[in-house]
């Protein structure tokens, strides 16, 4: 049997398809509220969950969830507070978090390899488990931003303009960076929580390039991040001994970059000169 | 008429001195009236306060009879900020922009319709971009993304429209036009407050000029407005 029709290969499809899609859906609002970076901050806060999930001896995934969950809406209630400034609260998560899950690890003696595989991602080692647990998590993020996509946009537009509104402007951006951490912890074992911020962002930037609206953004975003993640995942398969998290991201750079000179041969015009 | 702006005695300040200083301000439903004052005299203090983006320190403020905090108030009112506030790498479609002045009034499971691009088509008809719907907003002029500001305000037909320098950047010829637009919704029984560095735009159509001062609120003739600020 070919190593592309494998039932570990087949397994990695489903779980970089699932995260293709969703990543990009969530990374559109944090793209266009300049929030590009908060998936790293949430990535190192989920592998502190992971050291406490260890330590506690439950499911990586599930400490990882918790902890990216419950820090991503503090940090948020705080940045929004203005107790705390963005860049410093995320620098704060950034290494805060990073410590604590070292510490943690090292005092349960599982500072090993598999450390490796939770900050960088194993998608070829995954279990039916493990892509029932990634695709349900992707498939509640991709649930919860469909209804609530118009609301998402026009606070991601302009937020005084929504609040001045009425608009639950608060309670959206909660839900944004909750969705944000689920995201990151179905991401885990794709791309490994030090890269899966990645596919948040370029995708999205990507089709920025190519699109005149929002909506047209998404949805190259979304065709980008799956076609990212498959074609990267086949090359992986294709050499025998790349790590795909790696081929995958930069997968999604060389779309970047095609899509960045196909859309600054297409919008060679100038602005409208007419008020 | 019924009062649709009311201020009392209100007091704001950034700083150590008030920018609102014991403020009365009444406005009733259909009327149309200008804010004016000088550049740091507090004209959008007074939208903010009305939006319920800042809160007075002193004084009552009461909008379409409620509170401006009451999110079903927020609802009613219209507002155009005084140009982009949007700052970003990606795309918007005016389309979209405009769109979101629906958003507020909408169910959230609502997925737009045809209903939705009948009015979003009508609103940007009334700023004279019916045909720009589907282009980026950030390839326009400063003077149209005002426009799709403006339109974004009117869409929803509210009851109260706040705008803040709603002509800023838009071309002398086509200003008649929006003023026109602005009293024939005010003329429908929507209220309409434009804070504006010269009334002049709205010269013909508006019921009032208010211009603020010293922290206070004083009503001006038009007359009265050029000699105050030819001689200070």
């Amino acid at each position: 049997m070919s190593v592309f029709a494998e039932s570990w290969a087949v397994r990695a499809y489903v779980a970089v398809a699932a995260v293709g899609v969703a990543a990009p859906l969530i990374g559109s609002f944090l793209v266009q509220r300049r929030l590009a970076l908060i998936g790293d901050g949430i990535g190192h806060l989920a592998f502190a969950g992971v050291a406490i999930g260890t330590a506690l001896a439950f499911a990586p995934v599930w400490g990882a969830l918790a902890t990216a969950v419950v820090g991503a809406l503090v940090l948020e209630r705080l940045r929004t507070a203005g107790r705390i400034a963005g860049d410093l609260a995320l620098a704060l998560v950034f290494y805060g978090a990073l410590a604590l899950a070292v510490v943690l690890l090292t005092a349960s003696h599982r500072f090993d390899s598999s450390a490796l595989g939770v900050l960088f991602g194993n998608v070829l080692t995954t279990s039916w488990g493990d892509i029932v647990v990634a695709t349900s998590l992707c498939a509640v993020v991709v649930a919860v931003i469909v209804p609530f996509y118009r609301q998402l946009l026009a606070v991601a537009l302009d937020e005084d303009t929504a609040r001045a509104a009425g608009m639950p402007v608060d309670a959206l951006n909660l839900l944004t960076v909750a969705l944000t951490a689920i995201l990151v912890a179905a991401g885990m074992r794709v791309v490994g929580l030090l890269l899966v911020a990645s596919l948040l962002v370029i995708p999205v930037a990507a089709g920025s390039r190519l699109a005149h609206s929002f909506r047209d953004t998404v949805a190259w975003g979304v065709a980008l991040g799956v076609m990212s993640g498959l074609g990267g995942l086949l090359i992986a398969l294709a050499q025998g001994t790349l790590a795909p998290s790696g081929t995958i991201v930069l997968t999604a750079i060389l779309a970047f970059v095609c899509a960045a000179f196909a859309g600054r041969r297409a919008a060679r015009r100038h602005p409208r000169s007419s008020s | 008429m019924q009062l649709t702006v009311e201020l009392s005695a209100v007091r704001f300040s950034y700083g150590a001195s008030p920018v609102l200083d014991g403020a009365d301000l009444e406005i009733r439903a259909g009327e149309f009236v200008v804010l004016a004052g000088h550049n740091g005299s507090g004209k959008s203090t007074v939208l903010k306060v009305c939006l319920g983006l800042l809160r007075a320190q002193a004084g009552s403020v009461r909008v379409l009879g409620g509170s401006p905090w009451d999110a079903t108030v927020r609802r009613r009112v219209g507002y155009a900020p005084q140009g982009l506030r949007v700052v970003t790498s990606i795309p918007v479609s005016v389309g979209e922009v405009v769109t979101a002045g629906l958003t507020p009034t909408t169910p959230t499971w609502h997925r737009g319709g045809s209903d939705d691009g009948i009015r979003v088509r009508s609103a940007l008809g009334a700023v004279g971009m019916e045909d720009l719907a589907r282009e980026c907003l950030f390839e326009l002029s400063g003077g149209q993304q005002q426009r799709a500001i403006l339109a974004r305000a009117l869409v929803a037909d509210p009851p109260l429209l706040l705008l803040d320098e709603p002509t800023t950047g838009i071309d002398q010829s086509l200003r008649p036009r929006l003023a026109a637009e602005l009293r024939a919704r005010a003329d429908a029984g929507a209220t309409v407050l434009a804070v504006s560095h010269d009334p002049d735009d709205f010269h013909a159509v508006l019921d009032r000029i208010i211009v603020i001062s010293d922290g206070t609120i004083r009503q001006m003739t038009h007359e009265q407005f050029h000699a105050h600020f030819e001689v200070s």
